[in-house]
């Protein structure tokens, strides 16, 4: 009997051997120790034996039990093992690229606005935004540029047909909408919502009647900002502009303010740069950006007292600045959006 | 506007090395828009010959043989086919070894038989000239033998750009008067001869009998009388100046007007005083109807916006524009009667704009003329033309109307210089800034500064200001620290919005694209057919797929996307954030969108298989931008498009409504054929947001925190059979509902999940089931199976009462 008994361990481990699956496994299982098992149909022997030998054949049953249940235990965890393993698939060549592939990313006038927003939120300024649907009179009046001003000739403009109405887009009188030449209507429609100390920035775009070509584009993007408050001079626009330029163009950098025209402003500067780091434009003065002081009319017009308060304002081509830090030669291709172009900038900072 | 530093030298010395101006001007605010060198011109080996003897030809009719003494040992021989000369006469010779313009060698040759050894020039043959017949006569008997570049040296001359309110600039004497201001040097304005007696009335024996205004737009109004002049060609030195800066000479007097308008900046017009019909000169608005042909041989059709100078006829010039054919000095003309005056700039430039006529006259009407310079510069015009021309004044002249400006006085202090510029100024600095501008100042601190007429925009002490940083500089602010105070504003909600969902998108790895604004009447009829493109149509446009604003950043994406798949480039998923415009019920609106759009495979074969993007994919990409932006779904279901243009039948939805919630989105497959007309194959997933900024302007409440239960959860599942059209959301929804009136205060409902949806074998016709599973959680305890059990029975009595869905068995 105690021969049987082990033959029958020897005979579990032996099937266990070509057992793979859960289901061959569940048979091997049923084959041993289920009802008809071999090792129940042993066991089932015990009556038959002497009353004195049963509680030895009982020990050795026990072992032989736990022996098989073992042997079991240990097959299943050995086909849970191989299950997952397999449940993995094809081992990974890691030199193969991903399926799909996307990586995404930013268009270069945004990088270079994000960049010029986050230098100027150092020193607190903070965005502000307006519609690029805009009246003529936030456009031009309110920028003291009235209608017979020569620089309303400058700016050629686009109109809507004089009765088109506009729900969001709030008028002074009944005066046209047109598609704003500038950012700098956002100065007015700011300084109108909200009161001085006021530090803005106003990323947005822009629209001239311009023929499209290598430099001109139909619609184009914008930086404006405005600082109103008390004793605001030429020293600070300069200091302002210096730190900002010198963030976006690195240190070796020279500037200085040229005398120069906005209805605007007074007085009015064209700021231009030199820097030995811009490919073809270096160590030679180039235009960067139009500033100067909020002109008085201008802050009459929105309800301020300019014996009180003193202002600066800028304006700053995002494509320009993009393309001098590029070196982009044509503005068309900022509207293109060909991956070939997009991917050199698409994680540039 | 041309300058040419030769004229310019008539009136200030100029540095020793003029490119020193090319550095100056622009930081006094005249920037230098590019250095026009003139021709390329070598005058090498091209010298001053005197015309020894003249023989004919023995072989050529038209040509003749001459001995020129040219400073060598011998006189050379040289054939020559002009006749204007006889011996004596110095003229250039181009010697063996030059180089004509075009590239023309001259070499030592034969002329039908005749040995020459060089050319005898024309003007127009060295290029120190225009004229052509004939050779150049130098006047002055120059020495034989020297070089004719010394008697032409090259001009050079600068485009400069003189900003809007410098009208005062656009003239020789202005930009001289900059630069004397820069260096301190005096400059020179030339002596003219004592005005006449100034009349308000035509005097007798004048050729006119009247001259009125009519209306606002004239404000002063001067004319002149000269008799017998003599109308020529002009001398060359007239003909070179107009020529150095792109002119063409016409005659003596037409020179000389233009002349003195590019010298003075004031534009003067002379009439043939036997063309003014009934001796009389009307300054009115042109009359409906009312037509002129321009000197450039244009009709042009005028209306009463329009100033003109008229006789008792009709008009006879555009004021301060340009003149008619009707009234014109030509060879006939001996009499002339000469205008100088001050028209309003804005008439000006609002006729110049509305004609499309833009000239040296209206560019200065336009930008304000000194109303006190007019006699100055009609006198200059008189005594070139009685020097030039012949002739002479009548001593009276007409001048009817008053200067619209004088010189002002501006009283400024230092504070407030000091106050604007943020640096501490010597009160002698302010006052000598004015001063080299031409400004008389008196008093100190407080000044009394003098602005004369000319300067139109110098009004107000901002303006002295900004005339002291111009001629002081601004070279000392360097290197300044930025002091300000900090801020408690907030950037806008609409910026911080689109940046939130720039960032995801491009972690979903979607490419942000950039298009036009400005889109065809076409693209928006065809995607947007549910509103009148008209609404969104510019007054005036410039081309023909520029014509109205968008109404959608979809098209452009699709755009991007088919051009990216005709050139093979790996860029299937594309983002734009940005405005775009609707009309509505109360007009038209301007609206935030954020769209994206994607193919459902990458545009090249892939190693390996993989699951295509499907509606469900793209919604999950819309849900993930959404939550990034802060936003939640607007209230309300997804509803089917279905027939509405962009969106294709069956593959797309849309929930929200932006003009009655402030946001709206739109998910799923671009109409087919919307996408195949642009090019692109094969269909496209996209997304739309629309955001009514209004959403975004209001701050945020901070979130409260809701506890939950920690105890674990019972599970119900459970299917219903229900009709195939319904929503799945409508059945899960409901079901939620009921579970969670029956949970009542008892125990909590996580939000029901549809876990399969089946319809075919085993289901009638028409309909499908939907299994949902249920989990119940209460806050205090574990939940017995009794209590589940009975909610669960509960649950499904509702159900079978309150629904049309059955329990699937």
């Amino acid at each position: 009997m105690e021969n049987d008994l082990q033959a029958i361990v020897t005979q579990t481990a032996a099937i266990l051997t070509s057992v793979s699956s859960r289901a061959d496994w569940e048979q091997a299982k049923a084959t041993i120790l289920g009802p008809n098992g071999n090792l129940t149909q042993v066991a089932k022997s015990i009556g038959k034996l002497a009353k004195e030998d049963r509680p030895a054949f009982g020990q050795a049953l026990n072992r032989a039990k736990k022996s098989v249940e073992s042997l079991f235990q240990a097959s299943l965890e050995s086909i849970e093992v191989q299950a997952d393993l397999a449940s993995l698939g094809e081992k990974a060549d890691p030199s193969l690229p991903p399926v799909p592939s996307h990586l995404g990313g930013t268009h270069p006038l945004t990088n270079v606005r994000r960049k010029v927003v986050s230098i100027f939120r150092k020193i607190g300024f903070t965005v502000a935004e307006a519609t690029e649907v805009e009246t003529e009179w936030f456009c031009f009046d309110a920028l003291n540029t009235p209608e017979d001003h020569p620089a309303r000739d400058e700016q050629d403009t686009l109109f809507f047909p004089k009765n088109s109405k506009w729900a969001n887009i709030a008028q002074k009188a009944k005066e046209a909408h047109v598609l704003r030449t500038h950012t700098s209507s956002v100065q007015i429609r700011t300084l109108f919502k909200e009161k001085p100390p006021l530090r803005v920035i106003a990323p947005g775009r822009c629209f001239r009647r311009d023929t499209v070509d290598a430099t001109h584009s139909a619609n184009f993007h914008q930086t404006e900002g405005l600082y109103v408050d008390k004793n605001v001079t030429v020293k600070d626009l300069k200091a302002v502009l210096d730190y900002f330029l010198k963030e976006l163009f690195g240190d070796k950098l020279e500037t200085r303010l040229r005398p120069s025209f906005f209805p605007f402003t007074e007085p009015s500067f064209e700021v231009d740069l030199k820097a030995p780091n811009l490919g073809k434009l270096s160590n030679k003065w180039i235009e960067i950006m139009g500033c100067g002081m909020v002109d008085p009319e201008v802050l009459k017009l929105v309800n301020l007292d300019p014996e009180e308060w003193t202002g600066f304002a800028f304006g700053l081509g995002i494509e320009r600045v993009a393309m001098i830090l590029h070196g982009i030669d044509d503005i068309r291709h900022f509207y293109q959006n060909d991956q070939r172009f997009l991917s050199q900038f698409s994680n540039a900072t | 506007m041309k300058i040419s530093l030769d004229w310019l030298r008539d009136y200030i010395e100029l540095p020793d090395n003029p490119d020193e101006l090319i550095d100056v001007l622009p930081m006094l605010g005249i920037e230098v828009e590019e250095s026009e060198e003139q021709s390329s011109r070598n005058l090498d080996h091209v010298v001053v010959g005197e015309i020894l003897s003249k023989e004919p030809h023995p072989e050529a009719d038209r040509l003749s043989v001459c001995s020129v003494e040219v400073g060598k040992e011998e006189p050379v021989n040289i054939v020559c086919g002009a006749t204007n000369f006889k011996p004596g006469d110095r003229v250039p010779v181009a010697l063996p070894g030059a180089k004509l313009p075009g590239g023309f060698k001259i070499k030592k040759s034969k002329l039908r038989g005749v040995p020459s050894e060089g050319m005898m020039c024309s003007a127009k043959e060295l290029e120190i000239g225009t004229d052509d017949q004939g050779l150049c006569i130098l006047p002055d008997n120059p020495k034989v033998g020297t070089p004719i570049e010394q008697f032409y040296s090259e001009d050079k001359v600068l485009e400069l750009e003189i900003t809007a309110n410098r009208g005062d600039c656009l003239s020789y004497l202005g930009v001289a008067r900059e630069i004397s201001a820069y260096y301190q040097k005096e400059f020179s304005t030339p002596k003219i001869s004592d005005l006449g007696e100034q009349h308000q009335e035509c005097p007798d024996g004048y050729f006119l009998k009247s001259v009125s205004i009519e209306g606002q737009d004239c404000s002063r109004y001067g004319v002149w009388s000269i008799q017998g002049v003599t109308i020529a060609p002009s001398p060359d030195w007239l003909k070179s100046r107009l020529e150095s800066v792109g002119l063409r000479p016409i005659n003596n007097v037409v020179d000389i007007t233009n002349f003195v308008l590019l010298e003075t900046g004031q534009p003067l017009h002379a009439f043939d005083a036997a063309k003014i019909k009934g001796e009389t000169i009307q300054i009115r608005q042109a009359k409906e109807n009312e037509s002129i042909t321009t000197l450039d041989d244009v009709k042009r059709k005028l209306d009463p916006s329009m100033m003109v100078i008229a006789d008792a006829d009709k008009p006879l010039v555009i004021a301060g524009i340009m003149g008619s054919v009707d009234a014109e000095v030509d060879t006939s003309t001996t009499n002339l009667v000469l205008e100088s005056a001050w028209f309003r700039p804005g008439s000006i430039r609002h006729t110049a704009r509305k004609l499309g006529l833009h000239t040296d006259s209206s560019q200065r009407f336009s930008r304000d003329v000194d109303p006190q310079g007019l006699e100055y510069a009609a006198q200059r015009a008189i005594d070139l033309i009685l020097e030039i021309a012949g002739g002479q004044c009548l001593p009276k002249y007409v001048c009817i109307g008053n200067a619209p400006r004088e010189e002002r006085k501006i009283e400024i202090t230092q504070a407030y210089a000091e106050k604007i510029c943020g640096f501490d100024i010597q009160p002698d600095q302010l006052s000598s800034a004015w001063k080299r501008l031409g400004f008389s100042v008196t008093g100190n601190n407080p000044w009394q500064v003098i602005i004369p007429s000319f300067r139109s925009e110098v009004e107000r002490p901002i303006d002295l200001v900004e005339e002291f940083l111009r001629i002081h500089g601004t070279k000392e602010l360097q290197n300044n620290p930025v002091v300000c105070p900090s801020t408690s504003r907030e950037n806008d909600g609409t910026y911080e919005v689109c940046q939130k969902a720039t960032d995801n998108l491009v972690g979903q790895g979607f490419q942000e694209a950039c298009n036009y604004s400005l889109r065809s009447a076409e693209e928006l009829n065809s995607w947007h057919p549910s509103f009148e493109a008209i609404n969104l149509a510019l007054l005036n446009p410039l081309t023909s797929d520029h014509t109205h604003v968008r109404a959608s950043l979809l098209p452009g994406l699709v755009d991007n996307l088919a051009h990216n798949q005709k050139n093979l480039n790996d860029l299937t998923r594309i983002f734009e954030t940005g405005r775009i415009f609707r009309s509505g019920p109360r007009g038209n609106v301007e609206w935030v969108s954020i769209a994206f759009a994607s193919f459902a495979e990458p545009n090249s074969r892939q190693w390996k298989n993989h699951s295509k993007l499907d509606f469900f994919g793209i919604k999950n990409q819309f849900l993930s931008v959404l939550h990034a932006m802060g936003l939640a779904l607007p209230k309300g279901n997804w509803e089917n498009l279905t027939g509405l243009a962009p969106w294709q039948n069956d593959y797309s939805a849309k929930i929200g409504d932006c003009h009655r919630n402030k946001l709206e989105a739109s998910v799923g497959i671009l109409d087919l054929q919307l996408t195949k007309k642009k090019e692109a194959k094969g269909p496209i997933f996209a997304a739309e947001i629309l955001i009514d900024p209004i959403l975004l302007s209001k701050r945020k409440k901070a979130v409260s925190f809701t506890r939950f239960s920690s105890f674990p959860p019972a599970i119900k599942d459970l299917a219903l059979v229900v009709k195939r059209d319904t929503p799945a959301e409508s059945v899960r929804s409901d079901l939620e509902k009921i579970a969670i009136s029956v949970g009542g205060n008892q125990f909590e409902v996580d939000p029901v999940t549809i876990f399969d949806l089946f319809q075919g074998q085993g289901m009638d016709e028409g309909t499908k089931s939907v299994a949902c599973s249920m989990r119940f959680r209460a806050p205090d305890r574990t939940l017995s199976e009794k209590e589940v059990n009975q909610a669960f029975d509960t649950i499904l009595k509702k159900i079978d009462q309150d629904t049309p869905y059955e329990l699937r068995k």
